[in-house]
């Protein structure tokens, strides 16, 4: 082909793609990705429901899940669920105790577990089968998720008989002690007025040197008294 | 830093000669000179000894620097070695499920540099290669797809500055001072500019059904975190409507960029979810799967935390949004002040719920107010910088910032917030930071307990 042939040529092509410019839409998002059948995403669709939706087939003990929490949960949970080296707690305060530490400004961080913060029994079956153990998370199968979530509502008072055996139903049917203590969100919930000059009489009451976090000299102090006031594992 | 500076220099007095004999003729120079010099000279070994002396030539003056790619990646100065990420060791039980700061005592922008994004992990952080990464979205869509990362890329781009917030952000304050650091009061925020592809596109082009009402992601970490996320219409498990559902989704992009650059591993590579405004926890890292239902999962994460214990013993649930705060990051605890005189107080705000209206300042324990400049750009969800001259009197000050949002919302102070939110709720402290000017120039962390 000629050059002059190919210059005619660009030149016509280039009309027509102006052409089209001006005169359509943007072009239609197509032809990204691929479908894939519900069948295939199954291995990944192991989410459960607040109400037990999703939950598996299978079923698990309290009697199975002694070892299991034993062996893989304990040491960083606790023999008795009373948590270790500052690891959760499965058996906190009863919900009188949780009610009352916030009522009364008292430490209400410290004593949260599976019995008073938690809403929902298939959700804890969730997580455990999820992310735990904390070192070797979804290496729990189906039957052993049931096994430890037993055990760990045993040991959480939730479940009283040890001769429980949980699975689907029996898992939706609990009532966690903490199900009807939430609330959903209400803010705003405070009300500051922008005010701007003399804004209030008297002094103003001036409260605590902070006692650790000095970065100023290049390294954090360590804190040097009890561990009051933490927020374990938000 | 003047002892660092004079150290530095002090080769340029006998620049170009490097041997050991001349460094001996050097130590014999400068032994002249303190003699000859006499008592003046050597005891004014500080910065006023410099001024008096004739400028010296500075070594970099008399090299050749490094040459291009030396440092294929650029990382700062040593300088600045110690402008790092930190975390508090008594915080968390390990440093696996466990989360960092950003110093922001040392950031002069909106922008955090990703090396110094504030990072939170709930089972480490994971190196997940791209190239086999995949996000599926099904449930309550007419056509469930699956998406690599490249084809992620193909769809409309979208970008915004946001901050990014845990919502823990000063959690250790609630009963009492804690932390006298402006990194650990506030340092669980950072701002970057993120790119992806919009939610509302993927939406469309997956077909979401009009019945679906929240949406869950899930990562593809240890922890495989899955966070609920409402749509409009979205009511919790009692049947109660979650406030802001009609608004939140509507910015949500997949992000694969962060400032520019592929997200870094700590910010979830290859992609995650960023919900703008909303506590940091939402915005699902290493995103595998989205799913879109007619319910929240009431997860993990939506049950024993961030959920917020309330005066009444009850616990607060889906309280997404961050709501407006403020610090301000000089002067601050981290370094003195350096002489009374003039000093520029200047600051951070931001609003979950929109644009900062306005920063208001006081250096006298909040009775007196006056209006902060605000530094464009002001934009939605994202930090603002404020700036307001001050001319320090050498005297003690209680020097504090209260921000607007353009809803009107005004930050409340820590008495305030106590009030209706008690001393439990760990999440979502977002009141006035009071920082105390001492005569000798140090900051402290204070509260003021009565207003």
């Amino acid at each position: 082909m000629s050059r002059s042939k190919m210059f005619k040529l660009s030149a016509v092509a280039g009309t027509l793609l102006l052409a089209g410019t001006a005169a359509v839409a943007a072009p239609k998002v197509q032809g990204i990705g691929n479908a894939i059948s519900d069948a295939d995403i199954k291995p990944w669709d192991i989410s459960v429901f607040f109400d037990g939706e999703n939950l598996p087939a299978g079923q698990g003990s309290v009697k199975e899940g002694e070892p299991i929490y034993q062996a893989k949960c304990a040491m960083c949970h606790g023999e008795f669920g009373e948590g270790a080296r500052g690891y959760p707690k499965m058996l906190g305060g009863t919900m009188e105790e949780f009610h009352h530490a916030a009522q009364h400004g008292e430490d209400n961080v410290g004593i949260r577990g599976v019995n008073n913060m938690w809403g929902h029994a298939p959700t804890l079956y969730d997580y455990i089968r999820r992310a735990m153990p904390f070192f070797a998370p979804q290496s729990l199968n189906d039957n052993e998720s049931y096994a430890t979530t037993c055990y760990v509502l045993y040991l959480a008072e939730v479940i009283d008989d040890e001769k429980t055996v949980c699975n689907a139903d029996v898992l939706k049917k609990i009532k966690m002690p903490a199900q009807d203590n939430y609330v959903t969100d209400n803010r705003p919930d405070t009300n500051s007025k922008r005010c701007m000059k003399d804004c209030y009489q008297g002094e103003p009451v001036v409260k605590g040197m902070a006692v650790i976090g000095d970065v100023a000299v290049g390294a954090v102090k360590k804190r040097n008294e009890a561990e009051e006031g933490k927020p374990a594992g938000h | 830093m003047s002892e660092t500076m004079i150290k530095e220099q002090s080769p340029a007095v006998a620049v170009g000669s490097e041997g050991v004999a001349s460094e001996g003729r050097r130590k014999f120079l400068r032994k002249s000179m303190a003699v000859a010099g006499g008592a003046a000279l050597a005891a004014g070994a500080g910065a006023g000894a410099a001024v008096a002396a004739p400028l010296a030539i500075p070594p970099t003056n008399k090299v050749l620097g490094r040459g291009v790619v030396s440092v294929p990646y650029g990382m700062p100065s040593k300088f600045e070695a110690h402008v790092v990420r930190r975390n508090v060791e008594w915080l968390t039980a390990d440093t696996i499920a466990s989360i960092s700061f950003t110093p922001l005592q040392d950031l002069n922008g909106i922008i955090t540099p990703n090396g110094l994004h504030f990072e939170r992990y709930h089972s480490g952080a994971v190196d997940i290669d791209p190239a086999t990464h995949r996000l599926v979205i099904h449930g309550m869509v007419s056509k469930p797809m699956i998406f690599t990362v490249e084809d992620l890329k193909r769809f409309p781009s979208h970008t915004g500055i946001w901050f990014l917030e845990c919502p823990a952000n000063g959690a250790m304050e609630w009963r009492g001072v804690q932390m006298n650091s402006l990194q650990f009061t506030h340092g669980m925020i950072s701002c970057a500019e993120w790119t992806g592809v919009k939610l509302t596109d993927l939406m469309e082009y997956c077909g979401v059904s009009k019945d679906a009402t929240w949406l869950y992601g899930e990562g593809a970490d240890g922890s495989a975190l899955q966070r609920s996320i409402p749509l409009p219409g979205a009511k919790d498990q009692f049947g109660k409507p979650i406030p802001d559902a009609d608004s939140i989704y509507k910015d949500i992009i997949i992000a694969y960029a962060q400032n520019g650059e592929a997200l870094r591993p700590e910010q979830g590579y290859p992609i995650r979810i960023i919900v703008p405004g909303c506590e940091a926890n939402v915005s699902v890292k290493y995103l595998r799967r989205i799913k879109f239902t007619n319910k929240p999962l009431v997860t993990y994460q939506e049950t024993r935390h961030y959920t917020d214990v309330l005066p009444d013993g009850k616990a607060r649930q889906f309280s997404l949004i961050n709501e407006t705060n403020s610090v301000i990051t000089t002067p601050c605890p981290d370094y003195k002040l350096n002489g009374k005189g003039f000093h520029e107080i200047r600051g951070l705000a931001w609003s979950g719920r929109g644009k900062i209206k306005g920063v208001d300042i006081s250096v006298d324990g909040g009775k007196n107010w006056a209006p902060a400049k605000l530094v464009e750009p002001v934009m939605s969800k994202c930090m603002t910088r404020f700036t307001f001259p001050w001319d320090w009197n050498g005297q003690e000050a209680l020097i504090m910032s209260r921000a607007t949002d353009e809803t009107g919302f005004v930050q409340p102070t820590l008495a305030q917030l106590r009030k209706v939110r008690g001393t439990e709720s760990i999440y979502h402290k977002n009141s006035i930071q009071v920082w105390k000017v001492e005569a000798n120039g140090e900051v402290k962390n204070v509260q003021i307990e009565n207003v």
